[in-house]
């Protein structure tokens, strides 16, 4: 882990006349480093998710990317950023092939301004391969692939351009357990090779198996923040539920540090 | 979409799936169908129906159909519909013959109905994009406002005595031969290729081109497809639907300026209800109303059947009335064949 954060997010607020979907929101990430982004259903993390990935602006708060205060306009501005989203709902365009939805809004172009459909096809060809051998289906409509399909689509596309943060909203939610494997393998490598990752999921074992860190969200404020060996399962789940750790955690912290 | 790597990579599956075209094609496959259908039972009940002479006046009716057509298929592609453009080529015309009669040479004349077209469709795509109106409702405030301009400007009345250039476009035709008989009168030996139909030839490749080859292109199917997505992609939808907007509008000044052109007078009223006619080719040619489907090749085949429809009805003697009930009904099945299809 290096010592400057890829990204940090200070003081982030964003409401919706007068619910505060992110209350005062502070969040670094470093490089090689998975967080884990827990919550209720409604707790602020989509939302928070969101205003960094460029899809929607917060109302108060500042987001330095390598140590630079940016502005997140729109997707785009995150996307050259370095910073790539999964989302839960894959975000394709169900009418488009697998090569013109993994490189859309990027799309390659041959000198004279035309799409170069058949390299598009060709690299698609190669980075899909890389996550699932037997996709072959490159030019039928994405809503005639299955979940899973669909998915690699979507991690592709995440993962072809020069990321250097990846948002994933639940991204093994539709998913088999080989390709859950797939996924986990993927993250593990991804880290290795120095990315930031923002996991949110529900699914507290992948969370304890995978990320660094976890940070909970609960009624849109930062509930806690710890290294994934200072808690466990339970104390996680009580920060959920309750917002707040276990009455007993600080003792048993200073027992195991003891 | 694109076609041309779905015809490349179509015999990698299997021998039989290459031979089974996809739902588009096979769409366009059966209007094409119906087309060929239509050709030859209107020649069987009709004699005068099969002729080079018919066939111009269909191709030249269509014409216009066709342009509008076209312009329509990028904006119903966006998810978007527009039903102005039967009074913005009304307006177009006009605005062409105002300035033509003011002393604006004829080329730059009809330039500037175009542009007015196009500033009809900008305006669309920003009341669309800006003030977050419905497509559906934008379009029809800029059907009432752009025909009621139209007859504001020329208080209802035809403009007419335009000069012979003005009526080159809609009348002139290429490799027309005329030779000149010994009693002083003109006999055509070959009627040419009328100038709408090379326009109209012209439009298609350009808008296919656009459509298949270029960003934009691509851009407009994905916006229609899945707006959501298309943005979370950094497509930048507002930009994309008005684009469309504009090129609808600009499309149906060009059409206003060749059927003006074509009666070499400039007519408010005309192209009342045109817009159900373009809609109907388009539909018929397989482009779906809820966006992310759709292509040039079958609003062609769409206009020609309609086109068609609309000439050997009346060639057949078949009283207007009926025609519309006709290709009321014609449009409602082809939409219908296309649900069971799409529920398949």
């Amino acid at each position: 882990m290096s010592n400057t954060p890829l990204v940090q997010m200070i003081g982030i607020e964003k409401h919706f006349g007068g619910v505060r979907a992110v209350d005062h929101v502070s969040l670094d990430l470093y490089p090689g480093e998975v967080v884990g982004v827990l919550g209720h259903n409604g707790a602020g993390k989509s939302c928070l998710m969101r205003i960094l990935a460029g899809a929607m602006l917060p109302n108060e708060g500042e987001i330095r990317v390598g140590g630079k205060t940016v502005t997140f306009a729109d997707p785009n501005d995150a996307r050259e950023a370095g910073i790539e989203t999964i989302y839960q709902t894959l975000a394709l365009a169900d009418h488009l092939d697998a090569p013109s939805n993994l490189f859309l809004g990027r799309e390659l172009k041959t000198r004279f301004g035309n799409l170069d459909d058949a390299r598009m096809l060709e690299e698609s060809r190669k980075v899909l391969a890389r996550l699932n051998p037997n996709f072959k289906n490159l030019s039928d409509p994405v809503s005639s692939l299955s979940g899973g399909q669909r998915q690699v689509i979507a991690i592709a596309r995440a993962i072809y351009f020069d990321t250097r943060v990846l948002i994933m909203d639940e991204p093994t939610a539709a998913l088999g357990p080989s390709e859950t494997a797939m996924v986990s393998d993927l993250i593990r490598q991804l880290r290795s090779e120095g990315i930031g990752i923002l996991l949110v999921s529900h699914d507290m074992h992948d969370v304890f198996d995978l990320c660094d860190r976890v940070v909970v969200m609960n009624k849109g404020r930062l509930v806690g923040a710890h290294g994934i060996d200072e808690v466990t399962k339970d104390d996680v789940l009580s920060l959920i539920v309750k917002g707040e750790l276990p009455a007993d955690w600080s003792a048993r912290n200073l027992e195991a540090a003891q | 979409m694109s076609q041309a790597v779905k015809s490349a990579s179509g015999g990698t599956s299997s021998p039989l799936a290459s031979l089974m075209p996809d739902a588009s094609k096979m769409h366009r496959l059966s209007a094409l169908l119906t087309l060929v259908l239509l050709i030859i039972g209107f020649s069987l009940a009709s004699q005068s129906f099969f002729s080079v002479n018919n066939g111009l006046t269909v191709l030249l009716q269509t014409s216009v159909i066709g342009l509008l057509g076209i312009g329509l298929t990028m904006v119903i592609i966006t998810g978007g519909i527009d039903l102005s453009v039967g009074s913005v080529l009304a307006l177009s015309g006009v605005a062409s013959a105002m300035v033509i009669k003011a002393g604006l040479p004829v080329i730059p004349g009809m330039t500037f109905g175009v542009i007015v077209g196009a500033a009809c469709g900008a305006i669309n795509g920003l009341v669309v994009t800006r003030l977050r109106i419905p497509p559906f409702v934008a379009t029809l405030g800029m059907m009432l406002m752009a025909r009621g301009l139209a007859l504001q400007l020329t208080g209802a009345a035809p403009i007419s005595r335009l000069g012979d250039a003005f009526g080159v476009l809609g009348n002139g035709a290429l490799f027309r031969v005329v030779e000149m008989q010994p009693n002083g009168f003109p006999k055509v030996i070959f009627p040419g290729i009328p100038y709408p139909a090379i326009l109209l030839l012209l439009v298609a490749i350009a808008v296919a081109y656009m459509l298949r080859r270029r960003q934009i292109g691509r851009h407009i199917y994905a916006t229609g497809s899945n707006e959501e997505a298309a943005r979370l992609s950094g497509v930048r939808v507002d930009h994309t639907k008005l684009y469309a907007y504009v090129m609808s509008g600009a499309l149906a000044g060009l059409a206003g300026n060749v059927l003006m052109s074509r009666l070499v007078t400039a007519q408010p009223s005309e192209g009342v209800m045109y817009e159900l006619d373009a809609i109907a080719a388009a539909v018929i040619g397989g482009a779906s109303l809820s966006g992310g489907v759709g292509t040039v090749s079958g609003t062609l085949i769409g206009a020609f059947i309609i086109g068609i429809l609309r000439n050997g009805l009346n060639m057949a003697g078949v009283s207007a009335f009926i025609q519309q009930i006709v290709i009321g009904a014609v449009v409602i099945g082809a939409v219908w064949i296309d649900q069971i299809r799409a529920r398949q």
